[in-house]
């Protein structure tokens, strides 16, 4: 029985609620409404008491949560849009990023975010904010591409004893489909090789991941083998598994959805040229969103994100080099 | 909802009394010499002190059971947290740079807090406290502990904030068992009050959130140790949020680096810039509480207390960079 | 009549489809404007299929309990053109027929304003890519030949098989301008393998790298001829009998001691003169050259230096070298004459601007204006290599011509 993405969302919070009695779901409408994607359908009916609708107060949903993991609860807070959780960014990146850290006492919860870009979203319900959270230390920042590591990364998530920023990917929602749950997975902070090639290594994360491999498969067929490495986790991040395939290819392309100013594609390159200069056959390259608002219009949106074709385009541009 | 009236202050327990004075005696005593130690270039960083608000800080100190309920200390809140059951020795280590203290050198002054035992570190960035407490109390709530309050201490400047705005109305909505304690002492670092909101009095905000509001002077320590004890018990009760609003002054400036010259004199010669220290010395006099010998015995212990505190801290080794871990993640 | 198409609409943030849970019109059957026709459920919601203006039902493909993707056509409205403009649906202009050819022929697929096939899991843009704003074509720095660019990777491999730049010299770059990819080079590596090799020896290492570095100058030659018969005659007359070398040699130093700048090296912004007029001279060893140094060779009468000149050639030859006779001279006599050859371009020390070289003598027949017939004349090819960076034509042809007339006075040397 074929399984989406946001199916395999709501399972991991099942299995977290289920498993684990400290597990509670806060957020806007996710109660008996089940959420604005609907991530949460069912599971006020199936744990009574444990999945709280929240007033509009972004601040204080993440204050909130902060002071029940202080004392040992684990929330799963959902923000209705990643965009949205700019009016938490105190409690997030002050509160929660810092309190292991200055008090000793671990503050595990995990911040949901519906992330990136749909067709007519516009600029405030289209936001990817992995650069920005993995900018603060004190945060572990995740970033599933696929049905299983949207299920697997959300429990491992759950049971660690940090604050996570969970960006999930609002396109791969419905769209994507895989078969099964994984039995197992790669722990977080290991990235995975989506596709082995050895002329280019494109590093990337989330929806992009899918983009990639439309873009390696256009090039195959030209002739190149392009590898795709899905970081999964843009905190910590999985410097050995892209110095390893950039060792294999010489040429190294990051692509990210989110803004270009200083964000993972630009940590990655930074890491690469830093640690692997003697392996680089071609000046590194990134392509991410444009450096504007993302705009409302599918027209304008489509042009505004890395998509297969441009990334294709950039690939070739690289191996020209 | 009712307002509440303010009740004749004879009716806070004797022992209380005496135990808030102390707090309070203790609590200056130890900022005195802090703000010393600052003036002598030994502490870095900010020193904030609570002079003039002490009634008002142990008054919900004392109205708490340490170690169960919640108190979340802001920055003029040395009382509150000492009679809550906060070691001298924490604020001393913090603020000389301990690596023995809460907080071992990665955060200081009034930023240290033992979130493990129910008093949360605050971060500067104000009203964001104020929904923490409340999640203390939603966790509590899911262990069945139903016995809990929360105490969330904020100052007048602060309730302009949105997270303040949010945190109570959350608050109110989950009906949780939080005392907000917002301590009116007519300034926000400079600014005035008329400048911060423009509502007859801060205990009005209460009606719109739907949740108890009262008011108090915050000069008085007995009518301080009515009032919360009061809201304590709506709390503990099930009452829901209980905002109480204390009418004050601060008789410092903003930090220890602050002459606060921009406090008119006349202010200070109302009724708000009476010393609560002083009018609780007096009470305890008046009634025969307390003998001038008795008095002048606690001062000399509050001092010596003080001054062991200090000097334990200032022995103490301090954190060295190389020795530190410098992760901020428990996990990776 | 122009047909408009019912569409699936988008029914929510990121819905990608809905299915059709109810059915409100049946086919022909005539609807107003904004009209509920249908009930279809998303993940999110249960919400109503409105039309956009009146018509007909001409066409209905959408049944009940099936999922249809965001943006597909569910069925047609048949509709007057007079309400199709009233509705502001844009007809193709080829679409806009006549009301007379009412043949339900003219489909208006075109009235999407958003059209995004959610059908294709990540349809983007169906255009032509436009990649910005990374990736500005790459510029590489290289010269014309494409050789001088040598990225972080290859500068790392190169150096693990220890190889130079002029290494790579046959290696057809693919890369951008034509510079050389690691790919490229790695296939060059593994292309010779198959090919005979043998080791070159320390001599042949050590001259290849002076020549490589020295050859990263802008490198000219400049040449005369020069008549020998006075120099052969006086050179019978000395006892040590002098070679042509040695001559060169002496005119060289007197030459540069006139003018020792002529001899400096450009370092940056500076020209840094020789210490002395000490000259060296090229001799042939086993797969290679030495040049052995004399020292002050502008204070030394050339009877004197004879002696000198002969043990160092001995010396150079058994590759014998005393230590007075290493270091960097002020500039190098090569005499390739004693290979037959009579004009080269020979190439400087790399810490020399000069290289004075001498072809080999030969009997030429020269007009004679006096006596008004041509003469024998024993004559051979002088040439002055030189960086054009520190001296130009006209200096290094002087300095030349200097040296030539010199050449020519050998009783004076």
């Amino acid at each position: 029985m074929a399984l989406t993405y946001l199916e395999a969302i709501r399972e991991a919070l099942t299995r977290a609620l289920r498993d684990d009695p400290t597990v509670f779901i806060y957020g806007q409408d996710v109660a008996t409404f089940g959420g604005a994607f609907k991530a949460t359908k069912n599971l006020s009916r199936d744990f009574p008491g444990r999945v709280l609708d929240a007033p509009i107060s972004e601040d204080a949903m993440l204050g909130m949560a902060i002071g029940a993991a202080i004392e040992g609860m684990r929330p799963i807070v959902e923000m209705q849009f990643a965009d949205f959780s700019s009016i938490a960014f105190n409690q997030i990146v002050n509160q929660a990023a810092t309190h292991f850290w200055r008090t000793g006492v671990t503050c595990p919860l995990v911040v949901r975010l519906p992330s990136g870009g749909t067709p007519g979203s516009g600029p405030f319900h289209s936001q990817m904010m992995e650069s920005i959270y993995a900018h603060y230390p004190g945060l572990v920042v995740l970033t599933p591409a696929t049905v299983g590591d949207a299920y697997s990364m959300l429990l491992e998530a759950v049971a660690l004893d940090d604050p996570v920023i969970f960006c999930e990917h609002k396109f791969l929602y419905y769209h994507l489909k895989d078969e099964a749950l994984p039995e197992e997975s790669l722990p977080i902070g290991k990235a995975r090789i989506a596709r082995m090639g050895r002329h280019a290594t494109v590093v990337t994360y989330s929806a992009m991941v899918h983009e990639s491999l439309r873009a390696a498969a256009d090039l195959a067929a030209e002739g190149y083998e392009i590898e795709v490495i899905d970081l999964r986790s843009v905190k910590p991040i999985d410097s050995d598994t892209v110095l390893a395939s950039v060792a294999r290819t010489g040429r190294l392309l990051c692509v990210g959805e989110s803004f270009p100013w200083g964000g993972v594609c630009a940590e990655v390159i930074a890491r690469v040229v830093a640690d692997g200069f003697n392996l680089l056959d071609a000046p590194p390259q990134r392509l991410n969103a444009k450096d504007t608002p993302i705009p409302y219009h599918p027209n304008l949106w489509a042009a505004h994100r890395p998509t297969a074709a441009t990334i294709a385009e950039s690939l070739r541009r690289l191996l020209r080099f | 909802m009712a307002m509440s009236d303010v009740l004749p202050s004879a009716l806070a327990g004797a022992d209380q009394y005496v135990s808030a004075y102390r707090w309070m005696l203790l609590a200056r005593r130890m900022e005195e010499k802090i703000s010393s130690l600052y003036h002598a270039g030994k502490i870095v960083g900010g020193v904030y002190l609570g002079r003039g608000q002490e009634a008002f800080s142990a008054a919900l100190g004392v109205s708490l059971r340490r170690r169960k309920d919640v108190f979340s200390p802001l920055i003029r809140d040395m009382a509150g947290r000492l009679a809550f059951g906060e070691p001298l020795l924490d604020p001393a280590r913090t603020y000389l740079g301990s690596v023995l203290g809460p907080m071992r050198g990665r955060d200081g002054n009034i930023h240290r807090g033992r979130p493990a035992e129910g008093m949360p570190a605050m971060i500067s960035h104000l009203g964001s406290m104020v929904s923490v407490v409340c999640g203390m109390l939603v966790a509590r709530r899911f262990r069945g502990d139903v016995e809990a309050v929360g105490a969330a201490c904020i100052g007048d400047g602060a309730t302009s904030t949105g997270s303040f705005h949010e945190a109570v109305n959350l608050a109110a909505v989950e009906k949780l068992p939080l005392v907000i304690a917002v301590a009116n002492n007519q300034f926000a670092y400079s600014t005035p009050t008329d400048r911060q909101f423009a509502c007859a009095d801060l205990v009005d905000r209460a009606i719109g959130y739907g949740i108890d509001g009262h008011r108090v002077d915050g000069t008085d320590l007995a009518e301080c140790l009515e009032v919360f004890g009061r809201a304590v018990a709506r709390a503990r009760a099930g009452q829901g949020p209980q905002l109480v609003v204390g009418r004050l002054l601060r008789l410092t400036g903003h930090g220890a680096h602050d002459d606060a010259n921009y406090v008119p004199e006349a202010l200070k010669q109302t009724e708000l810039g009476r010393d609560c220290l002083e009018r609780a010395r007096q009470h305890l006099l008046d009634h025969g509480l307390a003998t001038v010998a008795e008095l002048e015995q606690w001062d000399r212990e509050a001092v010596h207390e003080v001054q062991l505190a200090v000097a334990t801290a200032q022995k103490d080794p301090v954190p060295e960079a190389a020795g530190e871990d410098w992760r901020a993640l428990s996990s990776f | 009549m122009p047909l408009v198409p019912i569409l699936m609409p988008q029914l929510g943030e990121s819905i990608a489809e809905a299915t059709v849970k109810h059915l409100g019109i049946v086919l022909g059957q005539e609807v107003l404007a904004d009209a509920e026709i249908m009930e279809v459920e998303t993940q999110k919601a249960t919400m109503s299929v409105t039309v956009p203006c009146a018509g007909r039902v001409a066409d209905l493909r959408a049944e009940v309990e099936v999922s249809y993707a965001v943006g597909a056509t569910l069925g047609y409205l048949e509709v007057t053109m007079e309400e199709a403009l009233r509705a502001g649906i844009e007809l193709p202009e080829t679409q806009m027929v006549s009301p007379e050819a009412q043949t339900s022929s003219v489909v208006v697929e075109e009235n999407l304003h958003f059209r995004y096939d959610a059908g294709d899991l990540f349809a983007g843009d169906d255009g032509q890519p436009t990649v910005e704003p990374v990736l500005r074509g790459l510029p590489v720095p290289a010269n014309a030949t494409g050789a001088s660019y040598i990225s972080p990777r290859m500068r790392v491999r190169m150096a693990e098989l220890g190889l130079n730049a002029a290494d790579l010299a046959a290696v057809a770059g693919t890369g951008e301008g034509g510079r050389v990819t690691v790919e490229d080079f790695e296939r060059f590596m593994t292309s010779i393998e198959k090919l005979p090799m043998t080791k070159a020896s320390p001599m042949r290492v050590a001259v290849a790298d002076a020549m490589r570095r020295s050859w990263t100058r802008p490198l000219a030659t400049v040449g005369i001829t020069v008549a020998l018969d006075t120099l052969l005659a006086h050179r019978r007359t000395v006892e040590a009998r002098p070679g042509p070398t040695l001559y060169a040699i002496r005119a060289l130093a007197i030459a540069l001691a006139e003018s020792p700048a002529l001899a400096g090296r450009l370092v940056g912004g500076r020209i840094v003169h020789p210490k002395g007029i000490d000259i060296g001279f090229a001799v042939e060893v086993d797969d290679g050259v030495l040049v052995p140094m004399i020292r002050d060779v502008d204070r030394q009468p050339l009877a004197s230096l004879t002696q000198t000149y002969n043990t160092l050639v001995e010396k150079g030859r058994s590759k014998r070298l005393p230590p007075e006779a290493i270091g960097t001279g002020a500039a190098t006599v090569t005499n390739f004459g004693t290979f037959g050859i009579v004009w080269a371009t020979p190439i400087p020390l790399p810490e020399q601007n000069l290289l004075l070289g001498l072809g080999a003598g030969r009997q030429a027949p020269v007009w004679s204006e006096q006596e008004q017939r041509f003469l024998p004349v024993t004559e051979a090819q002088l040439t002055l290599s030189f960086d054009h960076r520190i001296l130009d034509g006209g200096a290094a042809g002087r300095l030349l011509h200097r040296i030539a007339t010199l050449m020519q006075k050998p009783a004076e040397l």
